[in-house]
């Protein structure tokens, strides 16, 4: 066995003026060539650890540190980020906090500056970095121009410029959307299985990374609740923590199956093992809704001067109590679509027409919370309808994502009733729970006779809410169906489930009732 | 982002220059802004920085550094007259406040506008630096004297705009709220907002190895074409320049009686500036920028 390139004794961590650790009583080792994810709800205390493996804990952000935890055999109570940056490469969670520099050239070159590497070296180091990490194409460009994830990978070829042994990654894909965050994970399994470099990285989505992890750490309230390959770990949480369960999941633990897969492809294999064909034919559409619109675009284009066609004649009517998935790749026009529904754009064409307010929250909740405390944002029914009664003096910036989403939609909602909510990738970096109780929030005011829209990229949130779903590409509607037309027959638009079940069901619960249908040779 | 200059790389000689190279180049131009107040020579010195901007592809960028300039030049234009009583024509007989007469005369307000002018050229001349020299690679020069400002100076050219970008997606959340906040309330959140993003950026260069940051080791790199032509050009304007000086061609007496010498040898400084300005970009080859291969 080699020698262990992370060891943890009894760690435990305070952050300062905090009351609780931040971290107890962890224990641990991870070998080099590994592949760890790091599993929990918000608060857990995953970005904790990742935090004090690298350094940054306790010397960066203070606190008090007792217990052992080493890397590479440097204790990270003595050594500091810096001491640690030449075994360890860092990627946190936001891309445009990750990149210091003005250009990739000189974010790839900058850390091996640090390391007082000669000319030569750093040349040799960033070009072959930057071939071996896909962005050679990027070293000209400028940092402000790139995308999420074109930044991110940036982040990653910075992190692994000095070829550290071991990367550790903070919910790297939260922020990008599923096309970027799947080659972000291909990328990560590359790196581990080419060149031997062990990964720990958290993630909210394991749907996206078991598949490449050999090993899952969860953590609940700061402590490792389980420590175990990927079948096992999907087995405790289907018991334990059904939150961390993956759909895949959760679709074979509620039918009833064993073992539970960690991939599509091993749940396929599971069923055609178990002779089970979980198709059935699709049901049929609902009837369009009928009554006047509570929001109405009609013909609308959006033509930027000197710049692209964003949408091209868009036509759309959205009936009170609708709740509807507004979906499509970047670039297609969603983002654009519900600000000028609110009208903070005017249409170059064509006109939009609403019956009331339009409440729209965009993808950055906290640039809505302007005050010192919660209490100064929202009345107290706003609050309480957050969640967040006990919390009225906290300060904005003190909460998790997930609390500050859900007072920033109360900030919007405020005043006479909206005729339409719009949100605008609310579910980017949440957790399954947050997500499960934004879907509540849009359900009651839906009821209360709201039409909600959701632009996002998250199918699974989309088959859980949505009674509609509007697909988006080029600007105009390529399909406006129910969820199980359009998400179970999509190839990239499609959840976990629907590729399981040939697009019979779209989430655990609905697979899992088809699935025991089967079991029982009841007639479908 | 309009009036921000930013960085953009081109394939043009002065982007492709080695950036001690290029910015000296730009600082050549703006040295005659800061040496002269003569009409012509100051108008020759913008028609060569358009020149050079032109040839570097960024005479759009520097068109919007005038419409920042001249505000400034219209300033100067509009105060000089009334701080200066001197000269001899006057123009306006003003009142008497605290017991101090404002006349305008007509040599106060030549003055001022030249001295607009003169703000102009030096506003344009370094505006085309900041458009056409890769700010990282400037200040890589100035961090093996002092690294850390340099670097300090490296991310405040990275902030500029991401808080730009930030300030806008504010600007948007307050107009969705339902009642609109206080520009107080709004400025206080844009300020702390800056801060946890400062912060974030520190995490950052702590994890890239900044606590054992030294002085980077001198780089060595062949000079190219574009470096010696640049090179030329900006020797020979700082000659130029300042041998009329002290020769003192292009000379102006604005008081008591304005006198401005327009002859042959302020025409020839002139159009010599300008060619100057635009030699490093004649041909083919120089425009293209990027080498092959």
């Amino acid at each position: 066995m080699a020698e262990p390139l992370v060891r943890a004794e009894g760690f435990t961590y305070t952050y300062p003026e905090a009351t609780e650790p931040g971290l107890r009583d962890v224990s641990l080792e991870i070998e080099p060539g590994t592949f760890t994810v790091l599993a929990g709800v918000s608060g857990s205390g995953k970005s904790t650890l990742l935090r004090a493996i690298c350094g940054l804990v306790p010397h960066f952000h203070g606190g008090a540190a007792t217990g052992e935890l080493s890397v590479a055999g440097m204790s990270v109570r003595e050594h500091g980020p810096g001491d640690l940056a030449a075994v360890c490469g860092t990627v946190l969670q936001e891309p445009e906090s990750q990149v210091v520099m003005g250009g990739v050239m000189a974010e790839l070159e900058l850390p091996l500056e640090h390391a007082g590497e000669p000319p030569g070296a750093v040349a040799r180091a960033v070009e072959e970095t930057a071939l071996a990490l896909g962005v050679a194409h990027l070293l000209d460009r400028r940092t402000d121009t790139l995308s999420g994830g074109e930044l991110q990978r940036v982040a990653i070829a910075a992190a692994m410029v000095r070829r550290p042994a071991l990367l550790l990654l903070d919910e790297p894909t939260s922020q990008l959307d599923p096309v970027a965050g799947d080659e972000l994970v291909w990328l990560l399994r590359r790196l581990n299985e080419d060149w031997g470099t062990a990964v720990v990285m958290a993630e909210h989505r394991l749907e996206r990374c078991l598949p490449a992890a050999g090993r899952v750490i969860a953590l609940e309230e700061s402590r490792i609740a389980c420590d175990a390959p990927p079948a096992e770990f999907l087995s405790w949480a289907a018991d334990s923590a059904p939150a961390l369960a993956t759909p895949a999941a959760r679709l074979f633990s509620q039918a009833g199956l064993r073992p539970l897969p960690a991939s599509v492809r091993e749940a396929r294999a599971g069923l055609r093992g178990a002779a089970l064909d979980a198709r059935r034919p699709a049901a049929p559409a609902p009837a369009p809704a009928s009554g006047r619109p509570a929001l109405g675009v009609r013909d609308a284009w959006v033509e930027i001067p000197e710049g692209p066609v964003i949408l091209r004649g868009l036509t759309l009517a959205l009936r009170p109590g609708e709740r509807v998935a507004l979906m499509g790749r970047n670039g297609a026009g969603k983002s654009t679509l519900v600000r000028l529904m609110k009208g903070l754009i005017e249409p170059t064409r064509g006109r939009v027409e609403r019956t009331g307010p339009v409440a729209l929250l965009l993808q950055h909740p906290g640039d809505y919370l302007l005050h010192e405390h919660a209490g100064d944002e929202v009345g107290a029914e706003g609050l309480a309808a957050a969640g967040l009664s006990g919390r009225a003096e906290a300060n904005p910036r003190d909460l998790s994502g997930g609390e500050r989403q859900r007072l920033a939609l109360e900030v919007v909602l405020e005043g006479e009733p909206s005729a339409a909510v719009l949100l605008d990738e609310p579910t980017r970096g949440m957790d399954r729970v947050h997500k499960d109780a934004l879907a509540e929030r849009c359900g009651a005011l839906a009821h209360a006779g709201a039409a909600v829209v959701v632009a996002t990229h998250d199918t699974e949130f989309a088959a859980t809410f949505a009674d509609r779903v509007v697909l988006l590409g080029q600007g105009v509607t390529i399909a406006d169906a129910s969820p199980l037309e359009v998400l179970g027959g999509g190839w990239h638009f499609s959840t976990d489930v629907a590729r399981i079940t040939d697009g019979a069901a779209l989430t655990p619960d609905d697979g899992a009732v088809l699935l025991r249908e089967r079991l029982a040779g009841a007639p479908a | 982002m309009k009036f921000v200059p930013v960085y953009r790389p081109k394939p043009s000689a002065l982007h492709s220059a080695r950036p001690g190279v290029a910015a000296s180049f730009c600082a050549s131009l703006a040295l005659v802004g800061a040496l002269y107040q003569h009409p012509l020579v100051l108008a020759g010195a913008l028609a060569a920085i358009w020149a050079a901007a032109a040839g570097a592809g960024v005479g759009r960028e520097v068109l919007n550094a005038l419409r920042v300039a001249l505000p400034f030049a219209l300033l100067v234009t509009v105060i000089n007259p009334l701080v200066y009583q001197e000269g001899n024509t006057l123009l306006i007989r003003g009142g008497e406040v605290l017991g101090r007469r404002f006349d305008v005369t007509l040599e106060a307000t030549v003055a001022g506008a030249l001295a607009g002018v003169r703000v102009v050229v030096i506003i344009v001349a370094l505006w085309l630096m900041s458009v056409a020299v890769d700010p990282d690679a400037l200040l890589r020069l100035f961090r093996r004297v002092s690294y850390r400002s340099a670097l300090t100076a490296s991310l405040a050219t990275r902030l500029v705009p991401v808080l730009a970008r930030d300030a806008t997606r504010m600007s948007d959340a307050a107009r969705c709220r339902p009642v609109p906040p206080g520009r107080l309330a709004v400025a206080r959140s844009t300020l702390a907002g800056a801060l946890d993003r400062s912060v974030d950026l520190a995490a950052a260069l702590e994890l890239r190895g900044y606590a054992l940051a030294g002085r980077p080791a001198r780089r060595r790199l062949a000079w190219s074409r574009h470096d010696i032509r640049l090179t030329t050009a900006a020797v020979l304007i700082v000659a130029l320049s300042v041998a009329g000086r002290v020769a003192g061609v292009a000379s102006v007496d604005f008081y008591p009686l304005l006198g401005i010498d327009l002859g042959p040898p302020e025409l020839v400084l002139a159009v010599l500036l300008m060619v100057l300005a635009a030699a490093p970009f004649a041909g083919v080859s120089a425009r293209m920028g990027v080498a092959r291969g």
